[in-house]
C-alpha cells in the first residue's frame, strides 16, 4: 500500500510501482491562502531550457503530453499526469513547486502533501505542515528525476524565498519584461537536500495569526476611480463630486466616506413600469465622496461599460447604474405576455451599469440564421442592436401530472452580427 | 490509464479533501470540523449535514444555554455540544462559510451568522449598545473570544473593510461579524423628506471607528427561509 515519505528521502519509481503513467497530487492548505501548483521540466543543467516544459494553470500540458495539468481532483488541490516514458529525454527532472498567489508565507501552510498514484493506488506519500518552514513564499515540494538511467522520486519540503517569479528566474526561465541576465546559479548536483538558495535569515514583522489571515482573501480591493468589482456578489462604487449613482433602493451594505442616498423620483419612467408592470423601479441617487458597496441577495453581479453605445436590461434586473447615462422605458408587445408586455429600459451613453443575475449567464451571440430563442423569464439583457420577435406562447401541457400546465413565453431575437443575448440560469 | 483518472471525475471529485485542519471548507458551503477526543466543538442545532467517525452530540447543558440562549435577535438556537472523534460537515442554506481563526482576539458576531466554535473558545452575549433598539431587529450579538476556531456563515461572498482607513457604515441586515473594540454608532440617513414616504430605502446603518475591520455579505435578506432555526 502507501508508502510515507520523510522529507528529503529518495526512492526509486520501479520499488513504488510498476507502473509508468503516474499520477501525482498535491494538496496544500492554509487559511486565506491561494497557491499556484506548478510542475517544472528541468534539463541536465537544471534549467529550464524549453519554456513549454513549465506546466503550470495557463499551460496545461507539455508539448507531448507526457506532462498533463489535471486540476483539482479527489481532495487534491492539484494533480499531474505523468507518462515517464514519453517524457523526452532532454528533460531530467520534473520538479513539482507550489507559490503563494498573494500575501501570505509558507509558515501559514495548515497540511500539504504530495502522492504518487498509479493503476488507482496511492502508492507514495509525502505529508508536510507549516511549521517546516519560515517566511518563504514559494516551496519546491518534490522532485521526479532520473539517475542511472531509471526515475526516482524525492520529497523535498525546500522552502525558497520570493514567488513564482523568483522560482522561474531560479530555474532560468524567463521572467516577464526582465532584460538583465539571471545571476549564474551554481548547477545543482541532482541531491534533492542540497540547498537551493540560501534563505537568508533576515528579521521580519511578526506573522499576523489569527482573523486577519483568515480572512485575507476577502479584503477590499485596491482604491480605484469608478467601478469595481470587489467579487461575484459584490461592486464598489467610488463617487465623486457631480458623479452620482442612480441604484436600487435598499442595495447599499456598506460604505466608506460621505455618501447620501436620496429618493430619486424617476417621474415618468417610474410611474410606466409601476403602472405597467406593478412592479416600480424604486430607484434611489447615492451622491458624495466616498466608497459604496453594492449588492442585492447575493446576486451574482455585471459590470457593463457603455461606451456610446446602447444596452437593454430586464427593468427587474438592473442595480445600478451612473447617473449620466440616459435612460427610457421600452415595451415589447406580443400576443399572451403576461401583464400585456414586457418592460425594459434602454440605457445608453458613457458610463457603467450593473446587471444582476441569479448564477452564471450565458451570452448568446445572435444571428439570423439559426435563429436565437429566449424563455422571456430567463431574459437577462441584451444589446441594443438585436431586434425583438415574440412568438407565439408555447404551451406545454404536463399531462402526467393532473391539471398541471406550464406556458413558457419566448423571445426572438434577429440582429447583425455582433449582437447578443444575455441569458440567466434561473426563471422569475 | 485514462480511466484512472476518469475514475476522479463526475462526482469523484467532490470526495473530502484529507486535512487535519480543525475547520476547513469543503467547497464554499460547506464546513469539515476535524473533532478529536480533545476538542469538543459547539454547533448550532440543525446545521449538520454529514458526519462520520465516532461522534455523538447532546444539548449544552442548561447554564450555558441561558447564557447563548437569546442570542440571535431573541429567538433561542439551542446549540449542540458535538464530541468524539471524526469528522462533522456543517452547512446553512447554502450560504457561504468561512473558517476564522482567534488568536487570543475577540470577534462580535451576529447570531444568527454563527455556525460553529471551538468549545475552549468563551462567549458572551452582548446587546449592541444604544443601537438594538433603533434597528428594529434587535442586534444581539455573541462575541467570541480565545484562542481556536470558529466557523460563521455569509450569504455571498463577503468583503472585509477596514476601520482604521475611514469610518465604515453598514446595513445592519448585511453585518456579519466584526472585531471587538470598535467605536459603534448608528446613523439615520433619512430625511424629513423621507418622512412622507420617499424614501431612499436606506434609513440607518452603523458606523464603526478604530483599529479593526467589519466583514460585510452581499445580501440583506434577513428571511427566515434562508436561516436554519434549532
Amino acid at each position: 500500500m502507501s508508502r510515507e515519505l520523510a522529507k528529503a528521502s529518495r526512492v526509486r519509481v520501479s520499488e513504488l510501482t510498476s507502473s509508468t503513467d503516474l499520477y501525482l497530487g498535491v494538496h496544500i492548505a492554509g487559511p486565506g491562502l491561494t497557491f499556484d501548483i506548478s510542475c517544472f521540466g528541468l534539463d541536465a543543467e537544471e534549467r529550464l531550457s524549453d519554456d513549454r516544459y513549465f506546466v503550470f494553470f495557463n499551460q496545461p500540458n507539455s508539448p507531448e503530453q507526457s506532462i498533463r495539468l489535471l486540476g483539482a481532483q479527489q481532495g487534491d488541490s492539484e494533480s499531474f499526469a505523468v507518462a515517464l516514458p514519453h517524457v523526452p529525454d532532454t528533460v531530467h527532472k520534473l520538479a513539482l513547486t507550489a507559490t503563494i498567489d498573494g500575501d501570505g508565507q509558507m509558515s501559514q501552510v495548515a497540511s500539504g502533501y504530495v502522492r504518487i498514484v498509479a493503476d488507482g493506488t496511492e502508492v507514495g506519500r509525502y505529508s508536510f505542515t507549516g511549521t517546516e518552514f519560515s517566511t518563504e513564499r514559494a516551496v519546491m515540494l518534490a522532485d521526479v528525476y532520473r539517475r542511472a538511467g531509471e526515475w526516482r522520486f524525492a520529497a523535498v519540503g525546500q522552502g525558497f524565498d520570493g514567488g513564482l517569479q523568483a522560482l522561474l528566474e531560479n530555474f532560468g526561465g524567463e521572467a516577464l519584461e526582465e532584460d538583465a541576465p539571471v545571476a549564474a546559479i551554481p548547477a545543482q548536483s541532482p541531491a534533492p537536500d542540497a540547498t537551493l538558495v540560501a534563505v537568508p535569515a533576515q528579521p521580519t514583522e511578526p506573522v499576523p495569526v489569527g482573523v486577519r489571515v483568515s480572512l485575507t482573501k476577502y479584503t477590499e480591493l485596491p482604491e480605484s476611480p469608478g467601478w469595481v468589482q470587489q467579487n461575484d456578489n459584490l461592486v464598489r462604487a467610488t463617487l465623486t463630486k457631480g458623479q452620482d449613482v442612480l441604484a436600487l433602493q435598499g442595495s447599499m451594505v456598506a460604505y466608506q466616506g460621505k455618501a447620501d442616498f436620496a429618493y430619486e423620483a424617476s417621474g415618468m419612467l417610474r410611474k410606466l413600469v409601476g403602472n405597467l408592470t406593478g412592479q416600480p423601479l424604486k430607484l434611489m441617487r447615492v451622491s458624495g465622496e466616498g466608497q459604496v458597496f453594492l449588492a442585492d441577495e447575493a446576486c451574482d453581479l455585471h459590470l457593463v461599460k457603455l461606451e456610446g453605445d446602447s444596452f437593454c436590461v430586464g427593468s427587474d434586473r438592473l442595480l445600478a447604474f451612473d447617473a449620466n447615462l440616459e435612460y427610457e422605458v421600452r415595451r415589447i408587445e406580443g400576443e399572451g405576455l403576461p401583464n400585456g408586455g414586457y418592460f425594459t429600459l434602454q440605457l445608453s451613453g458613457h458610463g457603467t451599469l450593473v446587471v444582476k443575475t441569479n448564477g452564471i449567464p450565458v451570452l448568446l451571440p445572435v444571428t439570423p440564421v439559426p435563429e436565437t430563442f429566449v424563455d422571456i423569464q430567463a431574459l437577462v439583457a441584451w444589446s441594443k442592436g438585436a431586434q425583438v420577435i415574440t412568438t407565439a406562447p408555447v404551451r406545454i401541457r404536463r399531462s402526467s401530472y393532473a391539471g398541471h400546465t406550464a406556458q413558457s413565453h419566448s423571445l426572438q431575437f434577429r440582429g447583425a452580427p455582433g449582437n447578443f443575448v444575455v441569458v440567466q440560469p434561473f426563471e422569475v | 490509464m485514462q480511466a484512472q483518472f476518469l475514475a476522479g471525475g463526475g462526482l469523484g471529485t467532490h470526495r473530502p479533501a484529507d486535512t487535519a485542519a480543525r475547520m476547513s471548507n469543503h467547497g464554499k458551503a460547506i464546513c469539515r470540523v476535524a473533532v478529536t477526543a480533545q476538542t469538543d466543538v459547539y454547533a448550532k442545532a440543525g446545521a449538520m449535514v454529514a458526519y462520520d467517525g465516532f461522534l455523538q452530540y447532546e444539548a449544552v447543558s442548561q447554564t450555558f444555554r441561558r447564557a447563548l440562549g437569546e442570542w440571535a435577535s431573541g429567538e433561542r438556537s439551542p446549540l449542540l455540544r458535538w464530541s468524539g472523534d471524526g469528522a462533522l460537515y456543517l452547512a446553512d442554506m447554502g450560504a457561504d462559510v468561512l473558517n476564522l481563526h482567534l488568536d487570543n482576539e475577540k470577534l462580535s458576531i451576529n447570531g444568527s451568522h454563527l455556525l460553529a466554535l471551538d468549545a475552549t473558545l468563551e462567549c458572551a452575549v452582548e446587546k449592541v449598545k444604544g443601537v438594538a433598539m433603533m434597528a428594529g431587529t434587535g442586534l444581539y450579538n455573541v462575541q467570541v473570544s480565545g484562542t481556536g476556531w470558529v466557523s460563521v456563515t455569509s450569504r455571498g461572498v463577503p468583503v472585509v473593510l477596514n476601520c482604521a482607513e475611514a469610518e465604515t457604515y453598514v446595513d445592519p441586515d448585511a453585518l456579519v461579524a466584526w472585531t471587538t473594540g470598535l467605536e459603534v454608532r448608528a446613523r439615520r440617513s433619512m430625511k424629513l423628506g423621507s418622512l412622507v414616504g420617499r424614501g431612499s430605502g436606506e434609513a440607518m446603518q452603523l458606523g464603526f471607528k478604530g483599529t479593526g475591520f467589519v466583514v460585510v455579505q452581499p445580501s440583506e435578506d434577513t428571511a427566515d427561509r434562508l436561516k436554519i432555526r434549532g
